[in-house]
């Protein structure tokens, strides 16, 4: 007996000296805080128990295209977690980073979750908020961030333009001037979702903030109970916030392993509850049944039905001299 | 009562709209501007609530509360707009500091650094005036007294990548022009690699890890001139070394393979042997972090050479040796080498040089030693040829005070009162005192030397005064006087007394 306690001891130091400390970086979006929170918290706990290592995951949120160019600018990312897939794909072209196909790489294009774009208004509605026309009249101030520096704003954008172009006889020069008309009641442009949010909560500015609906629901709960409503429009679009590996600085790190294990564990049945507790949509139906009160019915569109993908949306709308800088009035 | 307050609105408006279009491009102009307005907003703010609360005669109309209400939410929003924008403001200013490139200017020089300090440029430099005077030269001396630019040294030095440094240093001095044949033009070009403290590599062109005053910078000199074991050691040359720090610091090691110079020289090319010199030192500052300050600033360690080298008809790889003064004071023989009266001596064959050395600092007082022994094997081309093995040795001990109190140290010392026309500080004042010999191996005479022109050896005492007016400004006076044995010539005969000043400038 003596001797099998001997062994199990001897066992137990020899497992802990092997055991690593592995730090991963996720850059990510600014309103993914809480998730990834969780998330690293869960996946760190199941890791050490698989494997005896300890995981630690730092994060560092911003804005969306602003995380993209950081990275390709040298920040040693291990995994990408951003608001849209163009922004993953600048990292793949401009620093070869992440291979061009990344996207193929995880189940459902490397989007283990999506959300949607929805109104979050003061309580009671003071200004009769219920649809995308309604940000557009005099007298409404409307907070939403910058689609220069900002992922979430240019899922705000093309939901406002597709919702525009499915009006009766609507086209792309009248969705042009609903957005041109739209961003002349926006008020402040922050650089980022959390930021606009901040605006719109905390600083008790403007009448109604497009948000992620995650950041709304989010809102609605945590930073200002009873003090906002979630408005659903008629329709909104289907934001489909990507995942990938930054293979060059996992390869140097040699995290690779853990980093993929990582981004795996979103898809799990554990990391996909803990998606849905932070107000994203998950891709599993089982848990997005189970959830499925927490989320307003919404008529969706993808980005691929109606601007043909994030390359050409981004050329056509977000790229210099594209929509977005021709429908600027002097920015407020 | 309402006419007054909608032209005031209509007026806030107009100047709002003009505060929201000021350019975002100069977060601190914006900052301003929008402080100023988000003052007088608020101002007016609490006018309209005073007159509103205040208002009680004649009665308001039943709709003038809603509007004044209204106007009233209307103005808080802007103010709230304003408030966040500055707070914006202020955020993208505070992002922009940290991350925008810094430029410096000051005592150290001039630098451009990236924010996170990986990417560093610095233009520094230093530059002497010197006058030489020799007060009995008409005793037969044969050098005239003369003003010169010993030093005119720009330097570009940098870091890429946050352990690659560089460093290119060029000397624009007095008879030194840029050309091929010039191997003092290109003072220092050379790369650093600093992988750890105690593992670096550097290659290019750079001093030779042996002499102690050699390895001194030329702006931190206690005499204008360095003192004789400096000629019997290699000055800069072309190679790569290994270098680092051990035992947090108290252990400085290098370890390179270079072309090989002359004793005293340069070299930008090797072009008479296919030979290398390898060059070794180990500097011990072993009470470094101590609290004892008689024995922190105590420095100690050895450094030798060791390899073959060649010398043709035209490039002898030998050197003569010169006075404080900077006299000739010994040479190998020189000529045709056909016949015993135009004999010429070249390098040719083993070299090796060892050179024990040390200082001590103790607070205002500081002391340096070195001594130098160099054997080099010469050839004598007379028609036939002779061989010998030539053993020179050189020391010095050098000691000097802060009259002012400063700490003393190898590096550059800040006056504690910098010299101000009209203020309190008048600079830092240092007197030193030195004793210097050379002594040329017996047995270069009279074959290798010619008795008559060369000094068979080189005693020089010396006092000195250094004004340090402040970082960057450095005055000296130095009274050498040198007493030479052997030979018959005047200045072999009566030696050397010679006044050395000089005016530096370094950044």
């Amino acid at each position: 007996m003596k001797r099998f306690f001997t062994l199990l001891l001897a066992a137990a130091a020899f497992t802990g000296a092997l055991a690593k400390e592995v730090t991963l970086l996720n850059v990510s979006y600014d309103p993914t805080r809480e998730l990834y929170n969780a998330v690293n918290k869960a996946f760190s706990e199941q890791w050490k128990t698989k494997t005896g290592d300890t995981v630690t995951v730092r994060q560092s949120p911003g804005g969306s295209g602003r995380q993209a160019r950081a990275v390709i600018d040298g920040l040693d990312a291990d995994v990408v977690t951003l608001a849209l897939a163009y922004d993953i794909d600048a990292i793949a072209e401009r620093s070869r980073q992440v291979p061009k196909d990344w996207q193929k790489r995880l189940p459902e294009n490397s989007t283990p979750y999506t959300s949607a774009i929805v109104f979050l208004v003061r309580k009671g509605n003071p200004k009769g908020i219920k649809d995308w026309g309604d940000l557009v009249r005099p007298g409404v101030a409307v907070i939403t961030p910058d689609p220069k520096t900002s992922g979430g704003a240019r899922w705000n954008y093309l939901a406002a333009w597709g919702c525009a172009l499915h009006q009766p006889g609507g086209t792309p020069a009248s969705a042009k001037d609903f957005l041109a008309k739209l961003f002349k009641n926006v008020a402040i442009r922050d650089t980022g979702a959390r930021g606009a949010t901040t605006t719109f909560v905390q600083r008790e500015i403007g009448d109604v903030l497009i948000a992620w609906e995650n950041e709304a629901i989010l809102a609605l709960k945590e930073l200002g109970e009873g003090k906002f409503e979630v408005v659903a429009p008629s329709e909104s679009i289907l934001a489909e916030p990507p995942v990938a590996v930054v293979d060059k600085v996992t390869k140097k790190r040699g995290t690779t392993e853990v980093a993929k294990a990582y981004l795996d564990f979103l898809y799990t049945d554990a990391g996909q509850e803990i998606v849905a507790k932070n107000h994203y949509r998950p891709r599993n139906a089982a848990v997005a049944a189970r959830f499925a009160a927490d989320f307003p019915k919404l008529k969706l569109f993808t980005i691929d039905e109606v601007f043909g993908g994030w390359a050409k949306a981004h050329k056509e709308h977000f790229a210099d001299g594209g929509t977005y800088d021709q429908i600027q009035a002097p920015r407020p | 009562m309402n006419i007054p307050r909608w032209l005031a609105a209509a007026t806030l408006s107009a100047s709002l709209a003009s505060t929201f279009t000021t350019s975002a491009d100069d977060p601190s102009a914006t900052i301003a501007a929008l402080l100023k307005r988000i003052g007088q907003l608020e101002e007016k703010v609490v006018a309209l609530e005073n007159n509103r609360s205040s208002a009680a005669s004649p009665a308001p109309a039943a709709d003038a509360a809603p509007v004044d209400a209204a106007r009233i939410a209307s103005l808080e929003q802007q103010v709230k707009v304003l408030d966040r924008k500055n707070e914006l403001a202020n955020e993208a200013a505070a992002e922009k500091a940290r991350t925008a490139p810094v430029l410096t200017a000051g005592p150290g020089g001039f630098q451009l650094r990236s924010a996170d300090t990986n990417f560093v440029i610095k233009l520094r430099g230093y530059a002497q005036a010197d006058a030489r005077f020799f007060p009995d030269d008409n005793v037969g001396g044969t050098v005239n007294d003369q003003f010169l630019m010993r030093r005119v040294r720009p330097i570009l030095e940098g870091t890429l990548y946050e352990k690659y440094d560089f460093r290119i240093m060029t000397d624009f001095a007095s008879g030194i022009t840029s050309s091929a044949a010039n191997n003092g033009f290109l003072q220092d070009g050379y790369l650093t690699a600093r992988f750890y403290p105690e593992f670096q590599v550097q290659a290019g062109k750079f001093k030779e890890p042996v002499g102690l005053e050699r390895l001194q910078s030329g702006a931190n000199l206690l005499f204008i001139e360095r003192a004789y074991p400096t000629q019997l050691v290699p000055n800069r040359d072309v190679g790569f070394q290994v270098q680092g720090d051990l035992a947090a610091g108290r252990l400085n090691y290098q370890v390179g393979a270079f072309n090989g110079v002359a004793n005293g020289g340069s070299g930008d090319a090797d072009t008479t042997d296919d030979d290398k010199d390898i060059a070794a030192r180990l500097f011990a500052t072993p009470f470094k972090d101590s609290d004892n300050d008689w024995i922190r600033g105590l420095g100690f360690g050895v450094a030798g050479t060791i390899g073959d080298q060649e010398g043709n008809a035209t490039a002898s790889n030998l050197r003569t040796a010169v006075s404080p003064g900077q006299q000739r004071l010994f040479g190998y023989r020189s000529g045709a080498g056909t016949n015993a009266a135009t004999a010429n001596v070249v390098a040719d064959g083993r070299i090796w040089r060892v050179s024990p050395q040390f200082y001590h600092y103790i607070g205002p007082f500081g002391i340096i030693g070195e001594f130098v022994v160099s054997n080099q094997q010469v050839r004598r081309d007379d028609g036939a040829k002779s061989f010998a093995k030539l053993e020179n040795t050189a020391w010095q001990v050098a000691a000097s005070w802060f009259l002012t109190g400063e700490d003393n140290s190898f590096k550059a010392v800040a006056p504690r009162k910098p010299f101000t026309i009209g203020g309190e500080g008048w600079g830092a004042f240092e007197v030193a005192a030195r004793i210097s010999q050379l002594d040329i191996d017996d047995a270069t005479f009279p074959l290798y030397a010619n008795a008559a022109s060369s000094a068979t050896s080189a005693t020089s005492w010396g006092v000195g005064l250094n004004w340090h007016l402040d970082k960057n400004i450095k005055a000296s006076l130095d009274y050498e006087q040198t007493d030479l044995g052997g030979g018959s010539s005047p200045l072999l005969d009566n030696g050397e007394k010679a006044v050395l000043t000089r005016a530096q400038v370094s950044f």
